[in-house]
C-alpha cells in the first residue's frame, strides 16, 4: 500500500524547470531513496509532498489522500538545510516541536526525555542548542523528527556531518523504522548508505525520474553478465573467457543464458579451486555517475 | 486553523522573547532606571528647595529715587518697614550703609537698591554678600515682585484707576473662531474643549503608532531569526503557515503589548492626571477612550500580519524593517488630514476613512473625541466588524506570502506564482 504518491507532478519556477511530469509511489514499511545531483529537483518533490510548495500539474497523495493537516501530523521531515532555534534550550526545542504535531504536553516532555536518551544526548537537556556542536544539533534534529513516531519519516541528508559512530546508530534508528513498519524516505548522496538501507530507490536528474524501482534489480540491471573469482590457478590457461583484475583475482564473462550458480557449479566440476566468489553487482555511486553524465538509462 | 497549534507557537515565541535578558532589562530595568533618576533627581530639587526655605527669606531695598510706594510697607517689630509678597519680605531701609550691614551679616539674602538716575535709565543694582546662596536672586520671585512694585510706584496717584488698571494689565484676549458662515463658533471654553478634544486622539494615536512599532520589531527581528536558522521549513511541515501566523502575531503582540503598557504606564498616569484636571473645564470623550482597545488591538492583527508578510519577503532585517514601515504609515494617515477630521469630523473624509481598515482605529476615535453624538452606533460596530472580518483575510493572506516568502527565497515570486502558493 501505497504512504505517498506522486502523479505527473510538474514545477517550474520562473522560466527554469524545477520537476517535470515526476510519478513514483513509496511503499508502506519501505527505506524509500530519493536520489539525484544537486539541483535535481528532490527538495521540491519533497515540500510539494508535505504540501510546503503548491505543484503548477500533477497530484500528491499522502495517507491516503491529499495533503491536509491530519495526515501532515503523521509525517516528518528532517530538512537538509537544517533548523533550529539556537537560543531555545534542548528539552524546549524537542516539545515545541512535539506539541505542534499533536502531541499532548505530558507525552512531548515523555517522548522528549525518551528520544534524548535514545540518540544519547539525556546530558545536554538543559544546554541551550546554540552550545552544542553541529552533530550534537543533528542528532537533535533527527530525535525531533522521531519522537512522534510518525507513519512517514522523510530524511534529506540525514548523514552529513555525523562521525561514524553516530551514523551506525541513525542507520539502527531508520531500520527499527522498518522493522515496527514504518515508513522512510532517505535523500542522501552516499550511495553506501543507500545500499546498506533502501529497498528501493528513484534517481531524479533535470527534473524527470530516469531511474527507478527496486534497489537489488536496478543494479542487477545496470550490472555487466559477469561475476568475479578469487583463485590461485590460472584460468585463461584453462580456457576460461577471464581477465586478471587483482591478485587472485578474476573477472569471468558469463556465457550468455547462463546464470552465476550454474556457472560456478560448472567451474567446481571442471576442477577450479574456488577460495571465493560473487557475481560482478556495479555499486549504485557507479549507477548514478553513469546515469548523471549522460550514459543513459 | 487549529488553536491548540496556534496557541502552542504563541507560547513558544512568546517565552522565547520575554526569557531574553534584553527584553527584561528594555521592558522593566528601562522604565525602573527612569522612575529612579526621577526620584533622585526629585529629591534633590526637594533638599535644595528646603534648604532655601530654610534661609533668611528677607530682601533688602534702598530707595535712592525716592519713588518707591511706601504705602505698601507695614512697620515691623524691631526692625525697618516690611512688605509680604509670596514667600519673601522685603524691608526698606532708609540708607545703604544699614541695609549693607545686614546684607554682610547675613540677615538679608539679597539688596536691591534704586539709584537716583532710575527715572532716565532704570537703573537697580542687585547686591549679595559672599554668605549668599548662588541662586538666591535668580529664579525666586523677588524680582519680578520689584517690577510690579515699581510700575504701581510709578503710576500711583497720577491716572485714574481704569487706566491704571489697563496700564499694569494691558490685554485680555478672548479667542473666538469664525465657522464657513461668518458665524462666531468658539468662545475661550470651546477652545479648551477642542484642546481636550484634539489631545485625546492624537496622544491615543501616537500610542497606537508606539504599539505598533513596538510590536513591529519584534515580528520583524522573528522573522530575521527564522530565516537565518531556516527553522520555518520544519515549521511549515507541522503547521499551517494560517497557524504560524496567528501564533506568532499573538506570543509577539503580547510581549510587545507587555512591553509598551509598562513603558507607557507612566505616561498614561500623567494623561490620566490632565484628564482629571481637564474634565473641570471640557467634557473627556469617554466613549472614544473605552472603544480605543477594542481598535487598537484588532489594529495590531490586522497591521502585524501584513508586517509578518512583508517583513518575510524583504532580503534581509533592514530591508523587511522598510517594508513593514509602508504600513505603520497607512495606520497614521489620519493624523496626517487631523485638521480636516477636526472640521468636520463626520464629513465625507471621516466616513470614508472609518470604513478603510488602516484608517478606521484612528479615524473611529478622531471621530468619537471631536463629536460622540455625531457617529452613528452601527457605523462604530460596523467598522469594528469590517475590521475583524478584514484581519482574519490579512492574515490568510499573509499567511500566504508568509509561506511563500520563506519557501521561494531566492528567486522572486511571479504573481502568478504568488496566486498558485496562495
Amino acid at each position: 500500500m501505497e504512504v505517498l504518491s506522486f502523479r505527473a507532478v510538474s514545477k517550474r519556477f520562473g522560466r527554469s524547470t524545477a520537476l517535470e511530469g515526476v510519478s513514483l509511489e513509496v511503499i508502506r514499511g519501505e527505506v524509500f531513496g530519493l536520489l539525484g545531483p544537486n539541483g535535481a529537483g528532490k527538495t521540491t518533490l519533497i515540500r510539494i509532498g508535505l504540501d510546503i510548495l503548491r505543484p503548477d500539474r500533477g497530484a500528491v497523495i499522502l495517507l491516503g489522500g491529499p495533503p491536509v493537516r491530519a495526515s501532515l501530523d503523521r509525517v516528518a521531515y528532517l530538512p537538509e538545510e537544517r533548523g533550529v532555534y539556537r537560543r531555545a534550550k534542548v528539552h524546549e526545542f524537542l516539545e515545541y516541536l512535539g506539541r505542534l504535531k499533536g502531541l499532548s504536553r505530558a507525552d512531548a516532555q515523555r517522548s522528549a526525555v525518551h528520544w534524548l536518551e535514545r540518540v544519547g544526548l539525556i546530558g545536554v537537556t538543559k544546554q541551550r542548542v546554540e552550545s552544542l556542536s553541529k552533530g550534537m544539533t543533528q542528532k537533535i534534529q533527527i530525535a525531533a523528527c522521531l519522537m512522534t513516531d510518525p507513519e512517514l519519516c522523510i530524511l534529506d541528508e540525514p548523514f552529513s556531518g555525523l562521525d561514524p559512530v553516530n551514523v551506525a546508530l541513525v542507520k539502527d534508528l531508520i531500520d527499527e523504522r522498518r522493522a515496527r513498519g514504518r515508513t522512510t524516505v532517505l535523500s542522501t548522496h552516499m550511495m553506501h548508505q543507500v545500499e546498506a538501507l533502501c529497498d528501493r530507490v528513484a534517481l531524479l536528474h533535470r527534473g524527470k525520474v530516469v531511474v527507478y524501482g527496486e534497489l537489488a534489480e536496478i543494479r542487477r540491471r545496470y550490472s555487466p553478465h559477469e561475476v568475479r573469482v578469487w583463485t590461485p590457478m590460472e584460468l585463461d590457461a584453462l580456457g576460461i573467457d577471464a581477465i586478471r583484475d587483482g591478485a587472485g583475482s578474476w573477472r569471468v564473462a558469463l556465457p550468455q543464458n547462463e546464470s552465476a550458480s550454474a556457472y560456478l557449479h560448472q567451474l567446481v566440476r571442471g576442477g577450479v579451486l574456488i577460495d571465493r566468489y560473487e557475481p560482478l553487482i556495479v555499486p549504485m555511486d557507479e549507477i548514478f555517475v553513469h546515469v548523471v553524465s549522460g550514459g543513459g538509462v | 486553523m487549529r488553536g491548540s497549534r496556534v496557541l502552542s507557537i504563541a507560547r513558544f515565541e512568546f517565552l522565547s522573547v520575554v526569557k531574553r535578558w534584553s527584553y527584561l532589562i528594555a521592558t522593566f530595568g528601562l522604565p525602573l532606571f527612569l522612575l529612579l533618576l526621577s526620584i533622585t533627581i526629585f529629591g534633590f530639587q526637594t533638599y535644595f528647595l528646603a534648604q532655601r526655605g530654610a534661609e533668611s527669606s528677607i530682601f533688602g531695598l534702598v530707595d535712592r529715587a525716592s519713588i518707591v510706594d511706601g504705602s505698601r510697607f507695614e512697620a515691623a517689630d524691631g526692625g525697618w518697614p516690611r512688605w509680604d509678597v509670596s514667600s519673601i519680605q522685603v524691608a526698606l531701609y532708609p540708607t545703604y550703609a544699614e541695609a549693607k550691614r545686614d546684607l554682610e551679616s547675613g540677615k538679608l539674602r539679597g539688596l536691591y537698591i534704586v539709584e537716583e538716575d532710575y527715572l532716565q535709565n532704570g537703573s537697580v543694582r542687585a547686591l549679595r554678600s559672599q554668605k549668599t546662596p548662588l541662586l538666591s536672586l535668580e529664579g525666586t520671585a523677588i524680582e519680578p515682585a520689584l517690577r510690579s512694585l515699581l510700575r504701581h510706584s510709578l503710576i500711583e496717584n497720577r491716572l485714574d484707576d481704569a487706566v491704571k488698571e489697563r496700564v499694569l494689565n494691558p490685554a485680555n484676549f478672548v479667542r473666538g473662531r469664525l465657522n464657513s458662515k461668518g458665524e462666531l463658533v468658539s468662545s475661550v471654553d470651546r477652545t479648551i474643549e477642542l484642546l481636550v478634544q484634539t489631545s485625546i486622539p492624537l496622544f491615543l494615536g501616537v500610542l497606537l503608532l508606539t504599539a505598533l512599532l513596538s510590536a513591529s520589531g519584534y515580528l520583524v527581528q522573528t522573522i530575521a531569526t527564522d530565516k537565518e536558522s531556516k527553522v520555518v521549513e520544519v515549521l511549515l511541515s507541522s503547521a499551517s503557515a494560517d497557524e504560524i501566523v496567528a501564533g506568532k502575531l499573538f506570543g509577539l503582540g503580547a510581549a510587545g503589548f507587555i512591553q509598551f503598557g509598562v513603558w507607557s504606564s507612566m505616561l498614561v498616569a500623567v494623561a490620566v492626571s490632565a484628564s482629571t484636571l481637564l474634565s473641570a473645564v471640557a467634557p473627556i470623550p469617554w466613549l472614544a477612550v473605552g472603544v480605543a482597545p477594542i481598535f487598537f488591538v484588532l489594529g495590531y492583527f490586522f497591521t502585524g500580519s501584513l508586517m509578518l508578510a512583508t517583513a518575510a519577503l524583504g532580503a534581509n532585517a533592514a530591508e523587511s524593517q522598510k517594508l513593514t514601515m509602508i504600513w505603520a504609515a497607512l495606520t497614521i494617515l489620519p493624523l496626517m488630514v487631523l485638521i480636516v477630521l477636526l472640521d468636520e469630523p463626520h464629513g465625507p473624509l471621516g466616513e470614508a476613512l472609518t470604513w478603510i481598515p488602516f484608517t478606521a482605529p484612528l479615524t473611529v476615535i478622531i471621530r468619537l473625541a471631536v463629536d460622540p453624538g455625531g457617529i452613528a452606533p452601527w457605523e462604530i460596530v460596523g467598522s469594528i466588524i469590517a475590521l475583524a472580518l478584514c484581519t482574519w483575510i490579512a492574515i490568510r493572506i499573509g499567511a500566504r506570502l508568509f509561506r511563500v516568502g520563506f519557501v521561494l527565497t531566492g528567486s522572486r515570486p511571479s504573481l502568478a506564482e504568488l496566486w498558485r502558493q496562495a
